[in-house]
Parts: C-alpha cells; structure tokens; sequence
C-alpha cells in the first residue's frame, strides 16, 4: 500500500495547484475575509485589553501598589487597628529582593468641610476618610506625586496642608458631583473633623488628578501630622508595597511572610478592584464574543469557498476517486487550501496590527474616562485567536470535502 | 485476463431497475473488445462494475485473478491506481493541471520519484502525439488532444486494462479517427487489454470482439474480421491522411 508521505505529497500536489491556477480573485477574496476577521478579534480584544491593563496599571500605581499589608486579628479573632512596629516591618519588607519600596499609612473617617466665602451661608460637608503618607515613601510606590493637577505634592514636613483627589475637590474637571467639596481651589482652607473629635485646619496645597476614580476620591495629610491627630506613632492602617513584577504577587506574599510578616494580612492588589471587576469581567464577556463572531465569520467563509469548491468539482473529485486517489487525499488538499486561506489571513493580519494598527494606535491613544487607552495585544489572547481560526478552517475545510469524497464514484461522475 | 459470471446490477429507486441480469464472459488478455448496444442496454454499467466504480449487485468478477467481490474501498481503489485505466465520455481531466500534470498524476499516487513520473509520463505523452502539448492547461486543448491526455493517464501506470467509456462521443470525424487508431496501435503494439463501450457500429470495425448488449443482458459475442479491422485502422473516420499525429503515420 502508498504510504502516507505519498499521500501527503499528492495532497500537496493538488493543493499548490488548486491555489495557483485556481480562481485569483476568491483566493484574494477569501484571504481578505479571514484576515479582516483576525484583525477585528484582535483589534477589539486589543483594545479592551487596553482598556482592562489600564484599570490594572492604576490600580496598582496610583491606588494599592502591588500588595497591601493591612492589621491582622488580635486574640479574640478580631480585627485590629493599626499595624504595630511598623518600622521594623518595613525595613524586613525593603530587604526582600525584588521589593521596590513601600509605604505606610493611616487611615481614618472624618468630616471635610468648605466655607467658600467664610461666611458660614455657603458650607459645604463630605464624609470622607482621609489618608497619611509619607512623602518619600510614597514616591517610590506611587505615581500619585506625577499627577498634580494644581499646586504642589506634599513635603514631610507639612503639618498644616493637604492635598485632594480632583473628585473630592469638586473642581477642575471633576466628574463625580455627588460626594464632592464643589470647587475647591489651591490656597483654599478646609477643616476637617476627624472622628477621635479632634479638628484641623489645613490649606489645600495641590489637587491631583490620576484619571482613576478610586484614586482620585482620597484626601492626604502628612503622616507627622496625622500621627499627632491620632496621638500614635509606628503604627499604620495599611502599608503599600510595589514589587519589580518579576514574579506574580503570590511569590512576594509568599516572601512577606518568610520575611517575618506573619500576624498580618496581606493581600494583592486583585482584592482592591471589586468596582472595577464588573468593568473587566464585561470586557472579557465582550471579547469572547468578538472572538466567536469572528471565527464563524471565517469560519463560514471558508467552509462557503471550499463547500463551493468541492461541490463545483464533485465530477473532478469522482473522476480523481476513479483513477485510484484515496478519499484522504482528496480531503487533505481541501484542508490544506483551508488553511491557506486562514494561515495566509493571519499573516496579513499580524502584519497590519503589528505594522499598522499598533503605531496607530500609540500615537492616537482612545480617551477613555480612566486614562489613555492604546492597543494592548494580549499573548495568550492572540495565541489563541491564532489556534482558533486554525482550527475552525480545518473544520471548514474537512466537513465539505469529506461529505462531497464520501459520494459514490458514478454519483459524482454523472450526478 | 477477465472472467465475469452470472454479473447483475440492479439500482434500488421507487421501481428497482434491473440494468445487469446475470451477464457472463471471458475476455483474454490482450484483446479489444466493443461492448454495444442500444441506450439503456447496460454498456456503461457493466464497464463501471469491471472498473471497480461500482459494486454489482451479484455475480463474480475475476480480474486477472483477483476476485474483486473481496476489496474493500481502500483496497478497491489500490487496485484501480495500479492495474486499471478508465477513459471517460467527457474529456475527464483535472481542469487545474496541465496535460502531463494530468498524465504524471496515478505515477504521483504510486509514489514514484518526481524525476521517474516525468520521464515515464513524457515518454507516453509523446506517443499519444502530445509532446509538444506538456505544458499547456486542459482549457488550451482540443476535445481530441483532451481525450489523448486522458488515454495517456489511463496507461501511464502500465494498466493491464484499458476501460474506454464512448471515448469519441464528443469528437469530431478527424479526432475520433485518432484516438481509435491509438487504441488500436496500444492494443496491437503494446498488448494492451481494451473494452470499449460504444454505439456507433463503424467504431467496432476496430476491435477485435463485439459484446451486444440488450436489456441488461449479453445477447450477441461477435468476433471481427481481421480484414475489417485492418480496413478500419488504415481508412476508418479518415478525413485526411496528412492530418493523422507522426506517431500513427507507420501504420
């Protein structure tokens, strides 16, 4: 009996000249149709992905870093406070390698209010936490100092100034009406009414915006200065870490812990972004559909050609059946003309989204309400963008041809 | 060698139609037999049962021995790839590949070496007066150059049996004159075993033997004079001497 390398060669043989001396124009045509749908799944899922690696890249530089290190529980089971000896754990946590730094800080309610005027006919309240950092530190975990809108970023020494997220202040372009000071400006003084009963008044010294809602809705004191509210000192109600993202946060938190971090909770910052997981969760919804309208649109076309290929050649393929080819055969070259098409329309879609689409869209980033999307091509993604439409035109090209080489030999011959 | 016994077909449809009623004969090797008769007689389904395109519905076929009741599809279609060669009405070519691509194609399923298929192919192109049509795409040939290439095919495996399916049907008086001579010279000079379906009676003047066929069955084994035949291989469908291919000219 042949062997398959023959069978494979004949298949090839037929294939090579089916592409050849084969139509041009529905090759050219079928090559277009299976490229524009890899460029739509990729394009669109690229663009989402964008949208997706944004939320994340805020998240983790302007909002909790890469881990956060909040209070563990005491002996009862119940949640404490304050992180306590918060200088010995941070310098345990800064000797881990790969650790860029971190930062700690205080969290606590109050009441911010702004008298516009200071006539008291004007007052405007927000109930709202506010946040201590330490200037420095915060540098090396946060991109937060970058992103002043107005004024200036707090120095460790400031004692009587504070600084607002664009959303708190109200102003500038703020979006979020609702929990707002309404129109705060630099220089302007707020009191704020911390929930221990203590009361300060501080000057806003700057107004950031990062563009990420979350983190655009804080306030910042310095930690001097909310140490001496809180009557505390190396304590913290969270510390934020950024690491190198060399391994995934899991490693670190893995590291903490062998560190000495032990009655502590620690988590990722995956755990801080359950408003925005409705967000993600949609867009991998949309970009699984995207995925799978693409592939029937290829996968359609392509079984279209070949179906109308086999079935314009049934006497062809009976009389190639006649002369002793294996069905195999037959069926392998019509896989074989499936895959040109679609490895061919993934090819020029590469080419286009590498080329093309991917300088476009850097330069001409979307202005979406977190920030500037550009086109962020996801490997696994593409990968299987790829295998899929690989696997669907072999699909395509098989059920065609092997229903039309299944036919009895006179039946395709004389119909 | 062909020994057929006791060959029926019958097509299961609304009305089951019996197109072969036991029909049986020997065919020795070498010979070319016509097999005729009116439409509806059953030339071409008997030519299809003896090709292994189809499956009769009893009766045995022995193929130079081989029982072909016994293949399977696979096996079946092994056997056609290396001992038969099938001449269809219509000039059966694969409309993508050029003539010698069309002739090269069961060495190529045989698994041959390229340089080989292209020798043995161009060899038999040559003599079926193609040598200067290799390359030209079906689409640029003439229903006779067509038909040619399809012979050329049908022998390039060294077939022990030619099968022809009214291979003139659609040529001209000058082609049809053409390729019976060929068939004639294959048979003469290379001992080639030739059944050939028709029903136009001047093109049994070529054979050596004229099976009737008549409602599915064998009615008539005619042999043909040797005389008649040597009449028809020199004046037969003749239009013009001068038009016959170099190769034909010997005879």
């Amino acid at each position: 009996m042949r062997n398959i390398w023959d069978d494979f060669q004949a298949a090839l043989f037929l294939f090579y000249k089916y592409v050849t001396r084969g139509n041009k124009g529905t090759v050219v045509l079928t090559v277009l149709v299976a490229t524009l749908a890899f460029i739509q799944i990729n394009l669109i899922s690229g663009i989402l992905s964008g949208a997706v690696g944004l939320i994340y890249d805020q998240t983790k530089n302007n909002y909790v870093g890469n881990i956060v290190i909040q209070p563990g529980k005491d002996q009862w089971g119940n949640k404490e406070t304050y992180i306590t000896q918060v200088d010995l754990l941070k310098r345990k946590i800064n000797a881990i390698p790969g650790i860029i730094g971190c930062s700690s800080r205080y969290t606590t309610g109050s009441v911010i209010e702004y008298d516009p005027d200071k006539t008291g006919k004007d007052i405007r309240t927000i109930s709202w936490p506010v946040k201590s950092i330490n200037p420095d530190d915060e540098k090396r975990i946060s991109e937060l100092h970058n992103y002043m809108l107005a004024g200036q970023y707090l120095d460790e020494s400031d004692r009587d100034q504070i600084i607002l997220g664009r959303e708190v202040s109200g102003g500038y372009g703020a979006s979020l009406e609702v929990q707002s000071l309404k129109g705060v400006n630099i220089g302007d003084e707020v009191t704020v009414f911390y929930h221990n009963g203590v009361t300060r008044q501080y000057t806003v010294k700057g107004i950031y915006a990062t563009v990420f809602p979350l983190a655009d809705m804080t306030v910042f004191v310095t930690q001097k200065e909310m140490e001496s509210v809180l009557g505390l000192r190396d304590r913290a109600s969270e510390i934020i870490i950024r690491t190198d993202e060399a391994y995934p946060e899991a490693y670190y938190i893995q590291e903490l812990r062998r560190a000495g971090v032990e009655l502590q909770d620690i988590r990722p910052w995956q755990d801080f972004i359950g408003l925005v997981l409705g967000i993600v969760q949609s867009f991998d919804i949309i970009k699984k559909i995207i995925l799978f309208i693409g592939l029937i649109v290829a996968g359609v076309t392509i079984f279209i050609v070949i179906f109308i290929a086999v079935t314009s050649r049934r006497k062809q393929i009976g009389i190639m059946k006649a002369i002793g080819m294996k069905e195999g055969i037959i069926v392998t070259s019509y896989i074989m003309l499936a895959l040109f098409y679609a490895v061919t329309g993934i090819v020029v879609g590469i080419a286009v989204i590498e080329f093309v689409a991917t300088p476009y869209f850097i330069a001409h980033p979307f202005n979406f309400p977190m920030g500037k999307v550009s086109l962020l091509i996801v490997r696994s993604e593409f990968v299987t963008s790829i295998v899929s439409m690989i696997v669907v035109s072999i699909i395509a090209g098989f059920i065609p041809s092997w229903r039309v080489s299944r036919e009895n030999i006179i039946k395709a011959i004389w119909g | 060698m062909i020994k057929v016994t006791d060959l029926k077909k019958t097509y299961y449809g609304k009305v089951p139609v019996h197109a072969l009623k036991g029909v049986s004969f020997q065919i020795p090797s070498g010979q070319f037999v016509a097999i005729m008769g009116p439409s509806g007689s059953g030339k071409s389904t008997l030519l299809h049962q003896l090709a292994l395109l189809d499956n009769p519905t009893s009766g045995q076929i022995l193929l130079d021995g081989v029982d072909t009741a016994g293949l399977t599809q696979g096996k079946a279609a092994d056997f056609r790839l290396r001992h038969l060669g099938y001449v269809f009405q219509e000039y059966a070519l694969i409309s993508e590949l050029n003539a010698i691509e069309n002739a090269f194609l069961p060495l190529m399923l045989l698994g041959m070496k390229r340089k080989e298929f292209i020798r043995v192919s161009t060899e038999l192109m040559s003599k079926v007066g193609l040598s200067n049509r290799l390359h030209h795409l079906i689409s640029e040939l003439s229903g006779g150059e067509q038909q040619r290439v399809a012979i050329a095919r049908a022998l390039v495996n060294r077939s022990k049996i030619l099968f022809a399916d009214e291979p003139c049907a659609n040529l001209d008086t000058e082609n049809k004159g053409i390729v019976l001579r060929l068939l004639r010279k294959l048979c003469d000079d290379l001992g080639q075993t030739i059944l050939m379906v028709t029903h136009e009676p001047e093109q049994r003047e070529f054979a050596d033997r004229v099976l009737w066929l008549r409602d599915g069955m064998l009615v008539k084994d005619e042999s043909i004079d040797k005389a008649v035949r040597e009449d028809a291989l020199h004046n037969g469908y003749r239009t013009d001497v001068s038009s016959d291919p170099d190769y034909l000219k010997d005879n």
